[in-house]
């Protein structure tokens, strides 16, 4: 009887979990160290990557959607919290904002500093991008987009410190 | 036919978004003014969605809106909106980096052996004024400058925003300031290189006080460096009563430590991998 509930409880939970992000599909990542240099890069660090990246989007969507700058506490840094954070504050002075939907990331790592301190990777993101005055609806995007993203090792994990978006056909 | 008139007017009446009437410059600086055009004469309320801004206002005449620069001091992708009764109307451009103006430089590690290759790393970010990464190549160039000596300069094309180099450590112990510059902006850090591994140790017997020492001479490495206090050398004796290793520590720049000997004794002398000389003494009876 303890077991059958403690698996009710159990399912419950799954489910509960699983319904609070029904409405937030989790984008899908993949990571290409075909060319990245001068240092290799180790499985465990390639895992992080993608873990980090991915949650520092999820971060941002949050952010950005409910206008919370401290949603970027978690997974960014530097240039790239403090960017957001701007923006964020604009929306809050504005009443205008972004609701972005990251569905797919194609991150190709470029560089991993010798001592293991900085990577730089290349992201192609397909995204769905809405502008919203208040609650009206100005704009629906699906797009494609390119950012140069740099990612610095923190305490447990790998923080966005720059995410710049790019134009298309860049090498 | 039908299905592509039924699909026409959904798609009519899902997106507000008329075609795109907005014509901005393909590239604009980061913090310059422009102007974006439009074939709407009539105001309307604009947008500007920017990665680091979000702005609004209204514009009385729409066929010319002025944007200032700084409304666009970061670089990337941009979307701009016009909307009015009819709609909205919208398009991207590209902001891109302004000039090289500023640095960012990692250099790794912070203290290191004299006379390894290699063994210093520096990495440098390429940013303009609005701190954006300068993404065009850009000559960077990197100096290492020990004590009174020449700087050695090294020139690196930065790609994407970064170059980086790495450097081989001096022969004499000391700071040495690593340096990065673009342009107007130069920075440095102090690397401090510090005494390899003790090289040539050699060790004397002393008699004092009816006790028997042993000591080192002045424990250096192999650049003649004095090695830190601290660094631990290893007695290892062998006589009647066995073998004894005492270690201790580098005090002054020598080690020296007391040893009973009793009878004919060989002792040894040892600091990390490096071994020394070896003492072939007798105790006193």
């Amino acid at each position: 009887m303890k077991l059958l509930l403690l698996v009710l409880a159990a399912a419950l939970i799954a489910f509960y979990v699983g319904y609070l992000h029904a409405d937030e599909p989790a984008a899908k990542i993949d990571l290409n160290t075909d060319t990245l240099g001068p240092r290799t890069i180790e499985e465990l660090t390639e895992k992080s990557i993608v873990r980090d990246y991915g949650l520092a989007w999820r971060t941002l969507r949050d952010a950005l959607n409910h206008n919370q700058p401290g949603a970027l506490e978690g997974y960014f840094t530097g240039f790239a919290k403090d960017d957001f954070s701007r923006l964020v504050q604009s929306q809050l002075k504005t009443g205008v904002h972004v609701r972005y939907s990251d569905r797919n990331h194609r991150l190709t790592a470029i560089f991993y500093s010798p001592s293991g301190d900085a990577m730089q990777l290349r992201d192609r993101a397909t995204l769905e991008m809405q502008i919203l005055d208040g609650t009206k609806l100005l704009s629906t995007q699906q797009v494609t987009r390119n950012y140069l993203v740099l990612m610095t090792p923190g305490a447990d994990r790998w923080l966005v410190r720059d995410l710049q978006s790019i134009p298309e056909g860049r090498p | 036919m039908r299905a592509l008139v039924i699909t026409v007017m959904v798609a009519t009446m899902c997106c507000p978004l008329l075609a795109s009437d907005l014509k901005a410059p393909a590239t604009v600086v980061a913090g310059t003014d422009f102007v974006i055009a439009s074939a709407e004469s009539q105001g309307g309320t604009f947008y500007l969605i920017g990665p680091s801004l979000v702005s609004k206002r209204e514009v009385q005449n729409g066929s010319e809106i002025s944007v200032p620069g700084d409304e666009i001091k970061s670089a990337g992708v941009y979307t701009a909106l016009l909307c009015s009764g009819a709609g909205c109307v919208s398009t991207d451009f590209y902001v891109k980096p302004s000039s090289p103006a500023r640095l960012s430089l990692l250099a790794h590690p912070s203290r290191v052996r004299v006379a390894e290759p290699n063994a210093i790393s520096a990495v440098a970010l390429v940013f303009d004024k609005f701190r954006n990464l300068v993404v065009e190549p850009a000559q960077v160039e990197f100096q290492a400058v020990a004590g009174e000596a020449q700087p050695i300069s090294q020139s690196r094309t930065a790609a994407n925003g970064i170059a980086w180099i790495r450097l081989t450590s001096g022969k004499k112990e000391g700071p040495i300031k690593v340096g990065a510059i673009i342009g107007p902006a130069k920075e440095l850090r102090v690397v401090r290189q510090v005494a390899s591994d003790a090289c040539n140790l050699r060790i004397k017997p002393e008699w004092a006080a009816g006790k028997f020492y042993v000591s080192t001479d002045p424990v250096r490495d192999c650049s003649g460096n004095a090695v830190p206090d601290g660094t631990v050398v290893s007695f290892t004796k062998t006589d009647r009563s066995g073998k004894t290793t005492v270690d201790a520590p580098v005090k002054r720049g020598i080690a020296r430590v007391q040893m009973p000997v009793d009878g004919n004794a060989r002792i040894f002398v040892a600091s990390g991998v490096v071994t020394g000389n070896e003492l072939n003494v007798t105790g006193k009876q």
